[in-house]
């Protein structure tokens, strides 16, 4: 009987124990989350980005604290310089002396969702620059058989919380992105006006109605009705809906966003008479890296002319893999579509189809 | 579209020295590998070298004259009616042979629709590509330094 209850009690000790752990994880992440928007930080960090073209990196100075961040880059011979102000995201661009502001759409932190579509787990410690650091993996709960489930990896301070290290994975488990300080500083005072554009700079603004606006907010502006896609992946719910920036040719774009708890699926749409540019039978698709094409013929619609000509009605699709993320544009028999996320191509279609089918 | 059809389409404009840092070093760093690209690159700058050096010509002094001379006779002989109709079939035939890929812009490009299509369609990818990682930049755990060296880079892109 003794032995029995023994017995029960470790299967309940060790069942709990990997729960217990990935709850404490997240509380490490959340923690982290907020220092990061909170902890008066300064130094230099190395980041690299994959995009279709191959992988960029460069050395950025980087001063935060009290929501604010700035990072100033050097690339070969061209600099420029990111601030986000709390309210907007500015690019400053020192050769135009030009500003250029564009929308931050603030993304709720909904940390419900994220905790039940990832997991946290803490998988060692170690030191970056000199710091001791725990290193927590950011994990897929859901991912099919053979799928890498690894998104974010980070290594937090161990004093301040504050994220000295990330590599984010996408959905094929390629490393996409990856920042790391090569010198930092905390607790420094910080110069207010580094988070404020030069004075005498020319300031622009990116043609964004902020937001977000309701569904149909954003159809009475634009003058179309915005279609709601009736297919997302499992575990994205609605975020809000916004009016996008105005392309070369003039029409503008209704976006709806969505997210995952920490991925962002943004679905654009417009009408597409609007488009004076396209409507060649042709088109993009495939997969891997870069750029595939794949012809479409829309519901034994033939070659619909050039440009100027192109009245609705051919299939086209352009499949733009980004690293981080992919986007396909699909060109529907009335809507043109263009999904962007973190997700395999299949799924994109399928969401650009369930919009403008 | 192949790589070496791409960079050829910058090539005339590499050679006047009319594209961004980011085009121009892409042009630099294809043709030291592709020979055919290289060749017709040097071939572009002799053109550009030979007419450099015919330079310009001036006008006859009396130019002006023969100009107003020509124009008064012209304008004689062609009646309104005729010059609409005339307006009417050059730009008919100007927008067939545009459509049909013929015409050549200045700078040696073609106009080609599918090009077109393409260019446009790259466009509208880039801007909602900005969108999408403004979006981004607000999600939590979000990597601001890496989305930041990608916004720059689609600027660069754009400029």
């Amino acid at each position: 009987m003794r032995f029995g209850a023994a017995l029960a009690a470790l299967l309940w000790i060790i069942a709990g124990l990997p729960a217990q752990a990935a709850r404490e994880s997240w509380s490490q992440v959340w923690r982290s989350e907020a220092a990061r928007h909170s902890v008066s930080v300064s130094g230099t960090v190395r980041t690299m980005t994959v995009n279709g073209e191959g992988e960029l990196s460069a050395l950025a100075r980087m001063v935060g604290g009290g929501g604010k961040v700035r990072l100033d880059y050097e690339l070969g011979q061209t600099r420029w310089s990111l601030i986000d102000d709390g309210k907007r995201l500015i690019r400053l661009s020192p050769e135009r002396r030009q500003a250029l502001i564009l929308p931050r759409p603030a993304l709720a932190l909904d940390r419900k969702l994220a905790e039940r579509n990832y997991q946290a787990v803490v998988t060692g410690e170690t030191t970056v620059v000199g710091r001791p650091v725990q290193v927590i993996e950011i994990r897929a709960r859901k991912a099919p058989p053979g799928d890498h489930r690894v998104v974010w990896r980070l290594w937090v301070d161990r004093e301040t919380g504050f994220p000295l290290k990330r590599e984010r994975y996408n959905v094929e488990g390629k490393l996409t992105s990856g920042t790391e300080f090569v010198e930092v500083r905390f607790g420094a005072a910080v110069d207010r006006s580094m988070f404020q554009v030069p004075r005498g700079w020319q300031v622009v603004n990116a043609e964004n109605d902020g937001g977000p606006l309701t569904i149909g907010q954003v159809g009475r502006r634009l003058g179309f009705t915005v279609l709601v896609p009736r297919y997302l992946p499992p575990g994205y719910r609605f975020t809000g809906c916004y009016v996008g920036q105005r392309g070369r040719r003039g029409w503008r774009m209704a976006e709806l966003r969505y997210t995952d708890g920490l991925r962002v699926l943004s679905v654009f749409q417009r009408k597409r008479e609007e488009m004076r540019g396209g409507g060649r039978g042709h088109g993009r698709g495939g997969g891997g890296s870069g750029r595939g094409r794949s012809r479409g013929r829309g519901r034994g619609a033939g070659n619909h002319g050039g440009p100027g000509f192109g009245p609705p009605g051919m299939e086209e699709m352009t499949l733009v893999d980004r690293g981080s993320a992919k986007a396909l544009r699909y060109l529907g028999k009335e809507r043109a579509v263009v999904v962007i996320g973190d997700l395999p191509a299949e799924e994109l279609m399928r969401v650009a189809r369930s919009v403008a089918p | 579209m192949s790589k070496c059809d791409q960079i050829k389409g910058l090539l005339a404009d590499y050679a006047v020295g009319g594209l961004s840092r980011r085009a121009r070093s892409r042009v630099e760093a294809h043709v030291e590998t592709c020979a055919s690209c290289r060749e017709e690159l040097r071939a572009l700058e002799r053109t550009g070298a030979l007419l450099d050096a015919v330079g310009m010509e001036a006008a006859p002094e009396d130019w002006e004259h023969v100009q107003a001379r020509i124009l008064a006779r012209t304008r004689k002989r062609t009646r309104p009616a005729l010059r609409f109709a005339w307006a009417a079939a050059a730009a008919a035939l100007l927008a067939l042979l545009v459509y049909g890929g013929v015409v050549r812009l200045p700078g040696g490009q073609m106009i080609d629709p599918e090009a077109a299509a393409v260019a446009e369609a790259e466009t509208e990818l880039r801007s909602t590509m900005e969108d999408h990682l403004a979006a981004v930049w607000a999600a939590p755990l979000t990597d601001e330094a890496a989305i930041g060296l990608r916004l720059g880079a689609l600027e660069e892109d754009r400029s």
